[in-house]
């Protein structure tokens, strides 16, 4: 074989696999010049971008979104693409495609994730989109990051704490707890009455253990100051992590539990406290074996400390984003309707009792006449705070740090409540800019 | 005196014509395209991974200034000592565990045992389990909450109220070497047993004339005959090991208070929970010299192996 040849069979087997890889493309043949047909009048081409988030991953919430996908491509000649995810993966799928200049359309995020998108400079502006809409100003503050409106409010609400009134009732709980004292001695008191009912499904998986961060503002404990210093370590976040593990230790609490295993047995019936955000009553009472559990589900102020103090529960909430790209304001459009459509909201909100954020929804009578949504707004979104890590780019890796050292304390790996809270305070120290 | 290839067609000293390649050049041609997709798939994502240990590099912020080694003095100072532990019990574990009970299978699978046939398929199941849903069926079986596990001792009386087995480090890594186990034995029987039945009847034969016992028999002729299939076993075994991820990840998220954290869960959490690319890279660095001993031996090894069967 000479060189010439050898080039030639080399340029012909590249040619081959290129032919290959593009499919029937390669092959496929040229118009005749002769058959020419005068071109049709132009059609606009559909606007094609992806809608990214866990609602159209779970089942409670898939079939709801993907309607309104539909319905709304067809009304605005759009295609919307599904790109589901579950919640946990969500964020670093998200962040991967922004580094990688992939992340395109609109994507439903936790409120708790939006420094960490934004600081990937990847996400549309979207204070036109959200002005006159008659969103909420707590709705419109929470996709706000130094300002800018990067995310449109899809639901907002709280993590907070829920109470099966049937079993209190068997246990002799009569009234609800008021403060922390009271709290444990209704615990005791239920599983007295039954052991094997979970008095208190507190989160004790190292995945959620965030739920720390209102136990600890019960105690007293800032997590993060007014000036920016991580306060871990303090007394009242010392204080709550040992009451923490003392129930744990009493058998109060159970170990390894998530949010996932908490709503099954809730709705089994066989738990009497977790916290969960507002959207669990539409979850535990799906196949619930228990007859009219939602009718016992019982939002609950949280236990303060002493009489006076203000019941803590943690800001919860889901914005639509839009990173920049091919088809930005088409997706902005959609995530505009999405969140602030009257028709869309109310729906949603009756199909999963997750709280709409417009004037406009809120005063619809379906909502209003919900009193389970209004007991929980008046007794725990009223006074919800923000996640402090919320504010950080870094707030995944922070809020990870803080559940890691809860969660060694807790398992026993590390000795003193102190010591696991000095240790995460010197770790997210660094992170905090 | 001239070397002539016995495979090259001779060329009875005539010069070559001009704008023939040689030999050589023809082969260094024919290998480009391999070795391009070589270096553009393995050479060049290993030395940028590498290359990435000495950055200031993060998914969120971008960045890439050069720190020359300070984040391995980072990785070294904080997480490498307990992960290099957890590394090395999960892969020694994960290694033994499963050849002394596929060793045991394939002895007993090679006997013979009524339904051989049924049974040598039917072992074969958990491997052919998909890693992923294997690790998912043993969380729900250790759960502490609604775990089979638990629910089968409280039955027997053996328990009185529920264990947490993924909560403290040491039952944790002993529930994912179980479950490891029981996905791998599988084939290391399967690669035993065909190694038994390479041994020829006939020495098992002269061994029981010669008055050798069972146990005899099996130090004496069978291990020897099984040296080479068990070292290539355990080293790859304990390559694998080395690098696993997913039952680990599924199981435990390298919890609980990083108790299973091994190599691939900090690499992974790292570089995609706290998006720092440059220390998921420099334990990326640590990992793979690690690896590379094991490899090497394994390399020796094979050629040894080799020499031996030539």
């Amino acid at each position: 074989m000479n060189a010439k040849q050898l080039t030639r069979s080399l340029i012909a087997a590249g040619l081959l696999m290129g032919s290959v890889a593009c499919g029937g493309q390669a092959a496929a043949p040229a118009p005749a010049a002769a058959t020419k047909a005068p071109a049709p009048p132009t059609v606009a081409a559909p606007a094609e971008f992806t809608f990214t988030g866990w609602a159209i991953n779970e089942g409670a919430s898939k079939d709801v979104v993907t309607g309104y996908m539909k319905a709304y491509g067809a009304s605005k000649n759009a295609v919307i693409k599904e790109q589901p995810y579950p919640f946990g993966e969500e964020l670093n799928q998200l962040v991967l495609q922004a580094s990688g200049g992939s992340a395109q359309g609109a994507a439903q995020l936790d409120i708790a994730w939006l420094a960490t998108m934004a600081a990937t400079g990847k996400l549309k502006d979207l204070s036109a989109y959200a002005k006159d809409r008659g969103y909420t100003q707590a709705g419109l503050l929470s996709g706000q990051i130094k300002g800018v409106q990067y995310g449109l409010p899809w639901t907002t609400g709280s993590i907070g704490l829920a109470a099966n009134k049937q079993l209190l009732d068997a246990a002799g709980v009569t009234s609800m707890p008021k403060t922390v004292a009271e709290f444990e001695a209704a615990l005791l008191k239920i599983k007295k009455s039954n052991p094997d009912v979970i008095p208190y499904a507190g989160m004790t998986a190292a995945a959620q253990l965030k739920d720390i961060l209102f136990w600890i503002w019960t105690f007293g404990g800032t997590v993060i100051d007014d000036k920016g210093n991580v306060t871990l370590g303090d007394a009242g976040s010392v204080a709550a992590l040992e009451w923490y593990k003392s129930l744990l230790d009493r058998g109060l609490m159970n170990k390894e539990m998530d949010r996932f295993t908490a709503r099954q047995l809730f709705s089994q019936g066989k738990v009497a406290f977790y916290d969960d955000a507002i959207v669990m009553k539409g979850i535990v009472t799906k196949d619930s074996p228990v007859k009219n559990l939602g009718d016992l589900i019982v939002p609950v102020a949280r236990p303060v400390l002493k009489e006076g103090d203000a019941p803590q529960a943690l800001l919860w909430g889901h914005i639509v984003v839009v990173f920049e790209g091919k088809n930005a304001d088409a997706a902005a459009q959609w995530a505009q309707h999405l969140t602030s459509d009257l028709g869309t909201t109310t729906n949603y909100f009756e199909k999963l009792a997750l709280p709409p954020t417009t004037d406009a929804a809120l005063k619809a009578d379906l909502v209003k006449k919900d009193t389970f949504t209004s007991d929980w707004s008046s007794k725990i979104t009223a006074s919800a705070k923000a996640n402090p890590f919320a504010l950080y780019a870094a707030s995944a890796r922070m809020e990870s740090i803080l559940t890691e050292r809860v969660n060694a304390y807790l398992v026993g790996s590390v000795p003193t409540a102190k010591a696991a809270l000095d240790k995460a305070a010197a770790d997210i120290t660094p992170l905090l800019k | 005196m001239e070397r002539v290839s016995p495979i090259a067609p001779a060329t009875g000293g005539r010069r070559q014509r001009p704008g023939r390649l040689k030999d050589t050049q023809t082969a260094i041609l024919l290998v480009l395209p391999a070795a391009a997709l070589l270096l553009a798939i393995i050479v060049y994502p290993l030395l940028n991974s590498m290359l990435i240990g000495f950055l200031d590099k993060s998914l969120i912020y971008g960045g890439g200034a050069f720190v020359g080694f300070k984040n391995l003095e980072a990785v070294l100072n904080n997480e490498f000592i307990p992960v290099l532990g957890n590394t090395l019990v999960f892969a020694i574990g994960a290694t033994l565990l499963p050849f002394f009970i596929g060793f045991g299978a394939a002895l007993i699978l090679n006997g013979p045992i009524p339904a051989r046939g049924f049974l040598r398929g039917a072992f074969l199941l958990p491997w052919l389990v998909p890693s992923v849903i294997a690790s998912f069926l043993w969380l729900w079986i250790f759960n502490a909450n609604y775990g089979v596990l638990n629910g089968f001792l409280r039955s027997l009386g053996v328990l009185s109220q529920n264990n947490s087995w993924l909560s403290s480090g040491g039952s944790a890594m002993l529930a994912v070497l179980i479950a490891k186990t029981w996905q791998t034995f599988p084939w290391i029987a399967v690669m035993l047993l065909a190694g038994l039945q390479t041994i020829p009847a006939d020495q098992m034969e002269s061994a029981a004339i010669d008055g050798a016992n069972r146990w005899n028999r099996f130090t004496h002729v069978t291990l020897p005959h099984l040296r080479n299939v068990i070292g290539i076993v355990l080293l790859l075994s304990l390559i694998w090991n080395f690098q696993h991820f997913e039952t680990i990840y599924v199981m435990t998220q390298g919890g609980p208070a990083k108790a299973t954290t091994t190599f691939s869960v900090a690499v992974y959490q790292t570089a995609f929970q706290a998006f720092d690319l440059g220390k998921a890279g420099a334990l990326g660095i640590l990992w793979m010299l690690l690896l590379s001993i094991v490899v090497i031996v394994y390399l020796r090894f094979g050629m040894r192996g080799e020499e031996d069967f030539a």
